[in-house]
């Protein structure tokens, strides 16, 4: 079989190229990556199986996940580690961002490897959003209305836009089912078209190694393949032993169905774009779209072309004290925001005192009076007096043009 | 040669040629497709919010009302709600409860009487102007009609 293949496939030079020696210098933190795309594995896999059972519609979604979580066999658990998964995920390519940046690993020749990973920065965020949608709940509703409503500030094109990522004026059937297709065929689709590109990039210039490395000891050190793979096969599995303690241990949460008039509901997104909902607090008016658009446009602008603003020589953050001071005030202002975004106090209002019960109950009577007269009937007195009897007949809504029809029929067979 | 070498720029161009209308042909109805439904306008119409009597003297009350409305293909019912005034001689004032900055829902508060959003800390004043917090516009008023004793609005 070995021999079939190796006649028909390059697997000699693949097995040497898998071998190449990795950097002298190099540490754990090398392993991020690895465990990133894992995780984007993990998410593919659990997001197929998921969708088994899931129906991207406002009368089904709420009740599938419901379902998916308490009725079907280890529902509860895939769906646990596809929620925390995605946290994982968001934390996991924050922290290989920051590693890149602490070795100045982005610096030439690997500017590129740079801009596909920030691209793939922004497809996790997307993945993000486009999937706390998809139960249906209260926070998923709420999270997207005033998600979508961000893009809509953008100018120019903000409220078309809008526009298009809700399928509409509102966020609706049509809103669910693009989310439901972004999340599980376009972003993957696009996903792994990046990874590709960005393990390309990886593999053609080889590991940057810490900057400690002369140009002689970037070939100096052990073999990729086992090496660095057993590294990083015993960090995946690490990393998944506590997903699935999480996953098993912490219900994932799934509030009520969506209401559009929940007069109660404080919306909050999810944790990874807290800081985003606490920036928009300090800008107000005609400022607004300085903290829905300037500052996040400008920040990822800044992100990507960040290999060709730092021309300082590659070395440790701290010994480039322009990228320390700009990485520690960005780190420092995201963790703050999120931190005071989270404790951000439930909003207590009193409601207004109403016309007096004297009134209603005056109104409910003509009420009554009036359907007893149109549709000759009785209530007893327990059926008026009782709360649910005299809601019923409140709610009880005609016309004029309906009232006057039934009293003719009604006199007509008289 | 120089035969050659044109033939091959020759090939070049057209090969890009075709690729581009082969991408054109089939994206462009493709995106329209995606985006169609950012040109369909809204429509607006009247909905009921029940007796006018029963909402009589109210004071920011907080109505919720339903209507159905096309949602792509489904015939959707749709919620609603609103804070509702009556200012006793016929004036009636209805509030969308959307706040203008990004869509959360506001709530009255008698005690400061204001109208206060949950997400951002916008504050909005009796009649809906701002009062504080980042919306860049005030609070919505419904354009209303009382007729044969039911209050209605303009749903837009």
């Amino acid at each position: 079989m070995r021999q079939f293949l190796s006649e028909r496939l390059p697997l000699t030079e693949f097995s040497e190229h898998l071998r190449k020696p990795l950097p002298k210098h190099i540490n754990l933190l090398f392993s991020l990556g690895s465990l990133a795309m894992f995780l984007l594995l993990l998410q593919a896999a659990t997001g197929a199986f998921l969708a088994l059972y899931y129906s991207p519609s406002p009368e089904h979604a709420h009740n599938a996940v419901t379902y998916i979580s308490e009725e079907v066999p280890f529902g509860a658990f895939v769906r646990g580690l596809h929620h925390w998964g995605a946290s994982a995920m968001v934390i996991i390519v924050f922290l290989h961002l920051l590693r890149v940046v602490l070795y100045g690993s982005y610096k030439a020749p690997r500017e590129l490897t740079w801009i596909f990973g920030v691209l793939l920065l922004l497809v996790v965020l997307g993945f993000g959003f486009t999937g706390y949608l998809l139960p249906w709940d209260e926070k998923a509703y709420w999270a997207t209305v005033v998600g979508v409503e961000i893009a809509s500030t953008a100018p120019v094109l903000g409220d078309f836009v809008a526009k298009v990522m809700r399928g509409g004026t509102e966020i609706g059937a049509v809103t669910l089912s693009r989310f439901y297709a972004l999340h599980t065929i376009w972003l993957p689709w696009l996903a792994f078209g990046l990874v590709g590109v960005h393990l390309f990039f990886v593999r053609y210039y080889g590991s940057s190694g810490t900057p400690q490395n002369t140009p002689e000891d970037m070939k100096m050190g052990k073999p990729f393949y086992p090496h660095q793979v057993f590294e990083d096969v015993v960090g995946m599995f690490i990393l998944f032993v506590v997903l699935a303690c999480v996953a098993l241990f912490v219900p994932v949460p799934l509030e009520d169905v969506a209401d559009p008039t929940n007069a109660d509901y404080d919306p909050r997104p999810e944790w990874y774009f807290l800081f985003l909902f606490q920036l928009l607090k300090y800008f107000q008016g005609p400022l607004e779209i300085i903290g829905t658009f300037v500052i996040p446009t400008v920040g990822m602008v800044l992100l990507l072309l960040l290999p060709f603003l730092d021309r300082s020589e590659r070395a440790v953050l701290w010994k480039r004290p322009i990228a320390l001071t700009v990485t520690s005030v960005s780190v420092a202002a995201i963790v703050g925001l999120t931190i005071l975004g989270a404790s951000s106090p439930k909003l207590e209002t009193q409601e207004a005192p109403q016309p007096t019960a004297e009134t209603e109950n005056t109104l409910l009577t003509e009420a009554v009076e009036e359907a007893e007269e149109v549709f000759d009937f009785q209530l007893t007195e327990e059926e008026i007096e009782g709360t649910e009897g005299g809601a019923e007949v409140f709610d009880f809504q005609l016309t004029e043009e309906e009232i006057e029809g039934a009293r003719e029929v009604k006199q007509e067979s008289q | 040669m120089e035969k050659q070498g044109n033939r091959r720029s020759f090939l070049e161009i057209a090969t890009a040629f075709i690729g581009g209308v082969l991408s054109l042909a089939a994206g462009i109805p493709l995106i329209g497709f995606a985006i169609s439904p950012a040109f369909k306008k809204g429509e607006s119409k009247w909905v009921d919010l029940g007796l006018a009597g029963r909402l009589k003297n109210s004071r920011f009350k907080k109505v919720d009302y339903t209507f159905t409305a096309k949602d792509g293909w489904v015939k959707a019912t749709k919620k609603r709600s609103v804070y509702v005034t009556d200012a006793g001689n016929g004036e009636w004032s209805v509030f969308s409860r959307t706040c203008s900055h990004l869509g959360c829902l506001v709530r009255w508060d008698e005690k400061q009487e204001s109208f206060l959003c949950p997400c951002h800390g916008a504050i909005f004043d009796k009649n809906g102007a701002v009062v504080a917090g980042p919306p860049p516009d005030p609070l919505q008023k419904l354009e209303t009609k009382v007729e044969a004793g039911i209050l209605y609005v303009k749903e837009t």
